[in-house]
């Protein structure tokens, strides 16, 4: 039996009245591309932010590969191994595609303190940053100005610049979110061909994405954990289906 | 790119740096060589003037590593000039002449209160903390205006500092002292802003919380950046004070903090060479203007701002990236990276 990837135990966060995470615990395993779903207001952001470290639980603890790091800053929680794309695409937008991948070089490489040599001719940087937009296929795209880019080709960048120290936990929060149609089955593609080196936590509404790559999905409502399963038992599962028609099991 | 993989030496380094900053390089050696001008034309106040603009670029070099590289946008840098100024008149009320002490002094009182200002400030961004900077320069302003021993509201009058070997006394010392500490100055900042450091700040300005999801501490690279332009502003504010020979609390005045910024903007938001250009144009406005006028409308003479204010207006409006902006788009460029390295 491997050990979990992560691990929540018990997690609760209230704003006033309202329990936005109500005693959620789940597991991602090592290699597996989990997916979080529930309809709007279900509380999946405020669970990611929870994970990422940008919001303190009020209750419950969160484990990275055993490790506990329910205190760690959001920094920290990147340097033990968590890489996470936003849901409003989060690039470095003054730079180019290359020069982002150099700052996310240099942060990798944790040697972003130095004052004298020039970074963005730096072959050492230059080489690594390569590496990192390979992975989404944006290299020939390198000089590019990240202004130029199409709202797709951002979304990748912010992908290749989440997975540029090899994390052990990818957050993905509504990676589809906006793109076309043609976009979105690139994106898919490429979470699919990425799921191979990484364990995954994805948020997404685009069901068609959700149950072509979740080998496992939970459902949120209301802050709490409904069902969890595979895809075919979540989609067979009338809790679910109530919780998405709208409280009306016939 | 055929870059050698053994690491470039530091003097490769140097050369490689002044080609990208041509502007930057064009405008030191035009102040190197402007006391042969004042010569021929027999205008030895000419060199106040250089002197003056020499200064403030400097101050106003150092907060754009704050303002316009970190987007961090201080209105209170004057009073980092103020300490850099007093510093030179306390040590001179209790004897300490010795100018390197000065700046010893000056450089380490700016760096600690830099770095408590920094600290207490950088919790907040945005309009919050323009009011915070503001509110601190306030308060150091108001402590010199209450301080009876240094000269309280009127000021004190100090002697030039004691360099040594070199009397500032005699013609051009002091002009020659005050380009110098620019070159250092502007070296100093032409590696930084390239350097990894630099390149983490700039991304921070763009988005700071794509940089924190990098693994990197934002606050870390602003507080350093920040004090680094205190202690720039400090330096200045040393050389001020031999200039003018006096200091009061008028140097720290909020004025002066907004002074600075239009002068970045003016040049140049987050360009090495643009600050300097900013102050050229800002003084040179401010002290030919007023005479200009008196030329053409003297009974307006006085009310030179009403061209002075609108001038700024359409530089701001039209000139984005201000006039070391409008240099560079009409300059022969080398290549797209070229560009925007001024």
């Amino acid at each position: 039996m491997t050990s979990p990837v992560l691990e929540l135990r018990g997690l609760n966060k209230s704003f006033g009245a309202l329990r936005a995470t109500h005693d959620v615990s789940l597991a991602v395993m090592p290699g597996q591309l989990h997916a979080l779903i529930g309809p709007n207001g279900a509380g999946k952001t405020t669970l990611i932010q929870q994970i990422y470290g940008a919001m303190p639980p009020d209750s419950g603890s969160i484990l990275l590969n055993g490790r506990d790091i329910t205190a760690l800053k959001p920094a920290a929680r990147v340097r033990a191994g968590i890489g996470r794309s936003f849901q409003i695409s989060n690039v470095l937008m003054d730079f180019t595609v290359l020069e982002n991948g150099i700052i996310a070089e240099q942060a990798r490489q944790r040697a972003a303190f130095t004052f004298l040599q020039p970074a963005f001719t730096d072959p050492s940087l230059i080489a690594g940053a390569k590496i990192i937009l390979d992975r989404v296929g944006l290299l020939a795209r390198a000089n590019q100005r990240v202004a130029n880019l199409s709202h797709g080709e951002r979304r990748m960048l912010e992908l290749a610049l989440a997975m540029a120290a090899s994390p052990s936990l990818l957050l993905l929060d509504e990676p589809m979110a906006g793109a076309g149609p043609e976009d979105s089955r690139r994106m898919t593609e490429i979470i699919g061909a990425l799921h191979k080196d990484v364990a995954i936590l994805l948020i997404e509404h685009d069901m068609d994405a959700v149950f072509t790559l979740a080998d496992h999905i939970t459902v949120l409502v209301e802050g709490a954990v409904i069902a969890a399963g595979t895809a075919t038992e979540i989609s067979a599962n009338d809790d679910v289906k109530t919780a998405y028609l709208g409280g009306d099991p016939q | 790119m055929t870059h050698p993989a053994r690491k470039p030496t530091l003097i490769r380094l140097f050369i490689d740096s002044v080609m990208a900053h041509r502007l930057l390089w064009a405008l030191l050696g035009l102040f190197a060589l402007f006391p042969i001008v004042t010569i021929i034309f027999d205008q030895p106040f000419w060199n106040d003037i250089a002197m003056r603009i020499m200064v403030l670029g400097m101050a106003a070099m150092g907060l754009n590593l704050a303002l316009g590289y970190g987007g961090m946008v201080s209105f209170g840098h004057a009073a980092f000039i103020g300490i850099g100024a007093y510093s030179v008149g306390i040590c001179d009320y209790y004897g300490l002449t010795n100018g390197w002490a000065h700046f010893a002094i000056s450089m380490a009182v700016c760096a600690g209160l830099g770095l408590v200002i920094g600290i207490l400030s950088l919790r907040t961004s945005g309009i919050y903390f323009i009011m915070i900077t503001l509110a601190f320069a306030q308060m150091l302003f108001f402590l010199f205006v209450s301080l009876e021993t240094f000269g309280g509201d009127d000021g004190m009058s100090i002697d030039r500092a004691d360099f040594l070997m070199i009397d500032l006394y005699e013609p051009l010392r002091l002009y020659f002292l005050i380009w110098l500490v620019l070159v250092i100055v502007a070296s100093f900042l032409m590696f930084i802003v390239h350097s990894r450091f630099g390149v983490t700040l700039r991304g921070i300005k763009s988005n700071e919380q794509r940089i924190e999801a990098m693994g990197l501490t934002p606050l870390h690279y602003k507080i350093t950046a920040y004090v680094i332009s205190a202690v720039i502003c400090g330096i200045a504010g040393t050389l001020f004070a031999n200039w003018q020979e006096y200091v009061s609390p008028d140097i720290m005045h909020w004025t002066r903090s907004g002074e600075l910024m239009i002068i970045i903007i003016l040049g140049g938001l987050g360009t090495v060479a643009g600050p300097l250009l900013g102050a050229i144009v800002f003084l040179l406005l401010e002290e030919f203007l007023p005479e200009l006028l008196h030329l053409f409308a003297p009974a307006y003479a006085e009310n030179w701002m009403i061209i002075f204010g609108p001038l700024l207006v359409v530089v701001v409006l039209f000139g984005r990236g201000g006039i070391s902006g409008l240099i560079t788009t009409y300059m022969p460029k080398k290549s797209d990276q070229q560009v925007r390295h001024d």
